[in-house]
């Protein structure tokens, strides 16, 4: 009996009662600490990966630039005038008709122009990043609380 | 005790309440303020800037993927006021390699309006010179020298012309605005465009990808054969000389399918120097003669009223008409070439021998309603609806009209007095050549666009003539070809075609002395492959279309079975027994 009195007075000292509600205090502060934290280490990421995708938008302009340069520098070299100039100077001429030979292939079908892809600039779709790197905390829990809560 | 060490903690928590709460309230009241929205405004100066971002111009290719207009980078070389040091230091070195005098900097730099931070010094500078003075402000960085703070190159694109001034009548030109003129360029100016997208680009990087891509423009192959085009041109430049002729133009078309192989006019320019324009042209019709400039062609119009007339049953190959050397049309007399009489002949050899008196009869047999009726099915007085800027529409006067009488109708019938493009005539002749269906010349094969190739289908024109009415003159004509014109034959190929010599119309009536000569033929006759057509503008050495641009006619048609790869009729049709 005196041992449960005991217990009992233990459980109620002041000075227990403040350290719990000093605990739940400090808990709360941790919590909201851990949370600034990851929402800082979110946002420092989503920064870093803006500033990556901005220098890789330059790095993409710049290497059309010099895609488009390079394939005009190649058509100027191999331009008609220069390839005949350069095909007589190492000693070729102009065919003749009674020159050449028209040998029949069987099941052979001229072929036609060709397609240029190559010339074609690939899309670049807008929506390659996923929302992670470009979604706040916040507007990720407020989708993750829209969605039922679920797991993104 | 207790009672006071719970007083003192109430006190201290009532101060550090009040000082969180004064912080607070301070920190509400500087947000609200006028200063802090002055602020805000200034910041969002700084969080971005309106800029427009254009396309990459479309490039244009030949049908076999040879680059015909490209792109290629120049830079904008400004300095930025604010940051600027040295402005004699800068104006030194940027008159060494912008070609640009000191003094002339200086006055840009120096007399800017106050309001401007940033001023262009010269755009459209080569790589080459931007890449020297990228090097120089290198060493000057090195060596910890600022003289040249806030010297800046953005780069651009410019149009580029590889080829020079090949093709040059047909591709156009750009000029610095990013505008197409003329040919292929203008017209398909908007889709080479694109679109340019204006919009706010933040400097945040959370914001990233609110920035947009812009596609390019669409990117255009041609039915144009480079090589083919490169030889004409040098016939075309070659005949210019031999035959003594002011100018000339030639094309090279696919007669089954309306594909442009080749097209040359005279004088041509240096795409790339495009200033140059007014130097070199008078005037926007001259800059591609096969469709800007219609004239009267002549007795090549002769293939027309032939068609019509034994289309409608008029005439037969056979019919016969005794030719006394003149005829008298609306009162007016009209006599032959030669002004001498050609006896009885029938219909082939009246095309053979070029009888202006036979075909004004045949027309007058036919009727101005059929005549006419026909000549509009053909596509006289009107546009062939070729893809290039700047097509003329010649002119065909039709009964009715205040400045047609009746004598039209026989001289029409051999090319007097009726105007047309070459691409038109050569248009009406696609309908011989083609078992009676005329097709729309074109130069577009293909489109790329978001790496997807959209191929241009032919354009059925029209059949202003039966199947068996084109086969019947097709023979004719190359029955009277052959016996007519010599030079205008390719050994090896039955070729079929038709002189025209045309006086020149003037104000004072037609000049004796000079003539237009044209030729339009095709081959090989029993399945047409290439169709060419030939004008040279007033020669000096001979009148004559049979003595000019026949022999032309045959040189065209020599380098472009070589370039098409078409054997001789004999190799052909030996395999295509088997």
């Amino acid at each position: 009996m005196q041992a449960t009195q005991i217990i009992h007075a233990y459980r109620q000292a002041p000075w227990r009662v403040q350290r719990q509600y000093v605990g739940a205090f400090l808990l709360t502060v941790v919590v909201l600490a851990l949370v600034a934290a990851l929402y800082l280490d979110v946002t420092s990421r989503t920064a870093l990966a803006g500033r990556e995708i901005q220098e890789l938008r330059a790095e993409i302009a710049a290497l059309q630039r010099s895609n488009a340069d390079l394939e005009t520098e190649l058509a100027n070299i191999t331009s008609s005038a220069v390839m005949q100039r350069r095909a007589l100077e190492l000693g070729y001429r102009p065919v003749q008709p009674g020159e050449l030979d028209y040998v029949f292939v069987p099941g052979y079908v001229a072929p036609e122009p060709p397609i240029l892809l190559a010339a074609a600039d690939s899309p670049l779709h807008q929506q390659t990043l996923p929302e992670e790197y470009s979604q706040s905390l916040l507007e990720w829990l407020d989708e993750w609380l829209h969605s039922g809560g679920g797991l993104p | 005790m207790r009672q006071q060490y719970a007083i003192r903690s109430l006190v201290v928590m009532a101060g550090l309440m009040f000082v969180g709460v004064a912080i607070i309230v301070q920190i509400l009241r500087i947000q609200n303020s006028e200063q802090a929205k002055i602020f805000l405004a200034n910041g969002d100066i700084y969080a971005g800037e309106f800029r427009t971002f254009y396309p990459e111009r479309g490039e244009i290719y030949d049908r076999n993927g040879h680059l015909l207009a490209g792109n290629r980078t120049v830079y904008e070389v400004g300095v930025s006021l604010t940051e600027m040091k040295d402005v004699d230091a800068m104006a030194y070195v940027l008159s060494v390699y912008l070609n640009m005098t000191q003094e002339e900097i200086k006055e840009k730099l120096l007399n800017a309006p106050e309001t401007w931070t940033y001023i262009v010094v010269k755009d459209y500078v080569d790589a080459g010179a931007v890449s020297a003075l990228q090097q120089v402000l290198k060493q000057l960085d090195e060596a910890g020298d600022n003289r040249l703070n806030g010297l800046g190159f953005k780069p651009h694109f410019t149009r580029s012309y590889p080829e020079k001034n090949l093709a040059s009548n047909v591709l156009g030109f750009v000029t610095r605005d990013g505008r197409g003129y003329f040919g292929v360029e203008e017209k398909y100016n908007d889709l080479l465009a694109g679109n340019p997208v204006q919009m706010w680009v933040p400097r945040d990087p959370n914001k990233a990808l609110d920035i947009p891509k812009v596609p390019n423009g669409t990117t255009l192959v041609l039915t144009l054969h480079r090589d083919l085009q490169a030889k004409v041109e040098g016939i075309l430049d070659e005949a210019l000389v031999e035959y003594g002729a002011k100018n000339g133009a030639i094309i090279v078309m696919d007669p089954k399918s309306g594909e442009i192989l080749a097209m040359a006019s005279t004088p041509r320019m240096d795409l790339n120097n495009y200033t140059d324009y007014f130097q070199i042209f008078d005037n926007g019709s001259a800059y591609n003669r096969s469709i800007g400039m219609a004239y009267e062609a002549g007795s090549v119009v002769k293939i027309l009223t032939m068609a019509a007339a034994l289309d409608a049953g008029v005439v037969t190959p056979e019919t016969t008409y005794i030719d006394t050397g003149s005829i008298t049309v609306g009162g007016i007399t009209i006599q032959n070439w030669n002004r001498q009489p050609w006896g009885q002949r029938n219909m082939t050899e009246c095309l053979q021998h070029s009888l202006n008196v036979c075909l004004a009869w045949v027309a007058t047999q036919m009727g101005s309603p059929t005549f006419y009726s026909y000549m509009d099915r053909f596509g006289l007085g009107h546009r062939t609806g070729v893809d290039l800027a700047d097509e003329a529409m010649g002119r065909l006067k039709v009964p009715g009209d205040s400045d047609w009488y009746p004598v039209d109708l026989g001289t029409n019938a051999f090319g007097q007095g009726v105007t047309v493009t070459p691409l038109q005539m050569m248009m009406a002749a696609t309908a011989i050549a083609n078992d009676g269906q005329m097709v729309t010349p074109h130069v577009l094969y293909a489109m790329i666009r978001d790496g997807h190739q959209y191929n241009v289908p032919s354009q059925y024109a029209g059949s202003p003539i039966k199947p068996e009415t084109a086969r019947t003159l097709n023979e004719m004509l190359a029955v009277s070809l052959q016996n007519e014109s010599a030079s205008a034959l390719l050994p090896g190929y039955r070729v079929a075609g038709k002189t025209g010599t045309a006086q020149i119309p003037t104000p004072q009536g037609y000049d004796p002395n000079h003539t237009n000569v044209s030729f339009v033929g095709w081959g090989p006759v029993d399945d047409p492959q290439f169709m060419i057509y030939v004008w040279l503008q007033e020669p000096t050495t001979s009148i004559w279309s049979s003595e000019t641009a026949a022999p032309v006619f045959s040189r065209v048609a020599e380098q472009t079975v070589i370039a098409l790869n078409i054997p001789p009729d004999l190799v052909r049709l030996q395999y295509g027994s088997r």
